[in-house]
């Protein structure tokens, strides 16, 4: 388990690993979706550094607009 | 003049000195995309890139920029590179009146080499990396996705091929930008209104030609395959796809099929866009991911976006401006003569015609807000005289600060329709509309000196001919 470095949620986990032994690996957060490599500046994979602007509460996912909108159920004629 | 695959571009851009291998080793991250940005800062004639040597994969290769400069765009239509941009877009206007052209199809094709059906893991598969900083993740932005009107099945046109920017945010998992304007929000309702998934397949590392159509904002019932078949001037090589009834470009690189799933959304972006702003972050559809195919070290294209220019404003430059023109030109088919809707994928469109009386150009701007692409974007509608070419945008700030009053020549139409990613539309999806008219007064709209319009020396023809030969 990995912090995530935009929502800061602790459930992120490794979807892949370099093909290279031991070069990167790739991390994604089920929470915020955030994905990133860890051979990625540390504005991007530490979550201290991460751009405040880009912050994500996880609180506020729930909330997303959703675009579109889903749309209710049409019973058709067969 | 067709391109038989992928491939058989990038080996035209090399023939022609068009594209630049990187055999340096690169980091995914920032190098990528930050060696295509310092690219776009570098002029309008740059070649593709071509990665051969990434940073922790063995075999990945990359290309990118593949239309990103004037030079490439003619060399997709079959044209000399240094074609002037002016001769391609009547070029492309010519081509477009050959619409349809009826697809060729083929029973197998090269993408069949590699098949996945289990444990797809896209993360693997592809050599996916971030754009820019505050993008919420690695994504797919130059691959087409083909869909079908599930009221009409029957009808070809109705297939819907188009470019979206999907996000990886599973192994088998994508995350979609449905834009109300564009036809697949259209596919997803359809199918979410029976609570079904909707089946789509999506293709990478595509022959420009369907990329291009792909883009082009075609009316709902017209087919992009037999747009692209038009383009390059013989049919368009499809074959089906394994899971859906859904036609697929035989010369892609990469082939995944999947279905959107039935009332999912999922937080997506926020993601670095062609207005030069990020998007934010929104629940939008999810894709899942049944089924990979794709040729032995298949050639990963992407695409860097962000502030204008980029490979973007190449790709939809002049296929955005000829379908504002052919309508334009369905109303007033004696006065158009060309349409420049270059800047930010017509956002602002500027347009040339003659006018037949006063206050003619200023129905011509309405008229284009009206149109289909004008629904979504045409913000700021510039109008000018037959004489200046809407391409020398010095010509257009002539005309604007010769022409125009601003008393009379800039008309505001408030509360209408744009796409949601405009940042300045206010609530997303809504904004007030401007037209500029630069065209010259004419009765009855009597104002302004413009009886004595400057001329040029006599004999000016003569001398560009004879000076141009002298030049070469």
């Amino acid at each position: 388990m990995h912090i995530c470095p935009r929502c800061e949620s602790n459930r992120s986990e490794v979807v892949t690993r370099s093909p290279v032994k031991g070069a990167w690996e790739v991390l994604l957060c089920p929470v915020c979706m955030f994905t990133w490599r860890t051979s990625e500046p540390d504005s991007i994979t530490d979550p201290a550094k991460y751009k405040s602007a880009f912050k994500v509460n996880p609180q506020d996912i729930p909330n997303a607009t959703h675009v579109p909108p889903i749309p209710e159920r049409v019973q058709r004629r067969s | 003049m067709a391109y038989k695959d992928f491939r058989d571009f990038l080996h035209t851009l090399e023939k022609e000195g068009q594209l630049l291998t990187i055999s340096d080793e690169v980091k995914p991250e920032p190098d990528l995309a930050a060696a295509n940005r310092a690219l776009n800062n570098l002029g309008d004639k740059t070649p593709a890139l071509f990665f051969n040597n990434i940073y922790g994969y063995n075999a990945a290769r990359i290309a990118m920029n593949v239309m990103g400069s004037w030079p490439n765009h003619a060399l997709m239509m079959g044209m000399p590179k240094n074609t002037p941009l002016k001769e391609q877009f009547f070029e492309f206007a010519r081509r477009y009146e050959q619409f349809p052209m009826p697809v060729k199809r083929e029973e197998t094709a090269p993408f069949h080499e590699v098949e996945i059906t289990e444990d797809i893991n896209l993360f693997d598969i592809l050599p996916l990396f971030r754009l820019n900083q505050g993008d919420g993740g690695f994504y797919l932005d130059k691959a087409i996705l083909v869909s079908r009107d599930l009221d009409d099945p029957d009808t070809y046109g109705k297939q819907n091929v188009g470019l979206y920017r999907m996000q990886v945010k599973g192994k088998n998992r994508l995350g979609i930008q449905p834009v109300p304007q564009h036809d697949i929000a259209i596919h997803i309702r359809q199918a979410e209104e029976r609570g079904e998934n909707l089946k789509v397949a999506i293709a990478l590392g595509c022959e420009p030609v369907i990329t291009t159509a792909a883009s082009t904002p075609l009316l709902y019932d017209q087919s992009e395959y037999e747009m692209a078949g038009a383009i390059q001037g013989e049919p368009y090589r499809v074959v089906k796809a394994k899971d859906a009834d859904l036609d697929l470009p035989w010369g892609a690189e990469v082939i995944l099929e999947g279905e959107v799933l039935a009332g999912e959304r999922e937080y997506e972006g926020p993601f670095g866009e062609f207005t030069g702003h990020y998007s934010g972050g929104r629940a939008m559809p999810v894709i899942q991911i049944n089924r990979v195919y794709h040729r032995k070290q298949p050639i990963f294209e992407h695409l860097y976006i962000g502030m204008p220019w980029t490979e973007t404003d190449y790709m939809i430059g002049v296929n955005t401006s000829v379908p504002l023109f052919q309508q334009l030109k369905d109303a007033f088919p004696n006065e158009i003569i060309a349409v420049n809707a270059m800047y930010t994928h017509g956002l602002v469109a500027i347009i040339s015609t003659k006018t037949r009386y006063g206050g003619f150009a200023k129905a011509v701007g309405m008229r284009a807000l009206t149109t289909p692409h004008g629904l979504g974007y045409c913000k700021l509608v510039i109008v000018v005289d037959e004489d200046v070419d809407p391409f020398n945008l010095p010509q257009v700030m002539w005309a604007l600060s010769t022409k125009l009053h601003p008393k009379h020549d800039a008309v505001i139409v408030p509360g209408l329709s744009i796409l949601p990613l405009d940042p300045g539309s206010d609530p997303a999806g809504m904004t007030h509309k401007m037209i500029l008219d630069a065209t010259t007064p004419i009765a009855p709209d009597i104002r302004g000196h413009y009886s004595q319009p400057l001329d040029s020396p006599l004999g000016v023809a003569e001398w560009e001919k004879k000076l141009s030969h002298m030049l070469r």
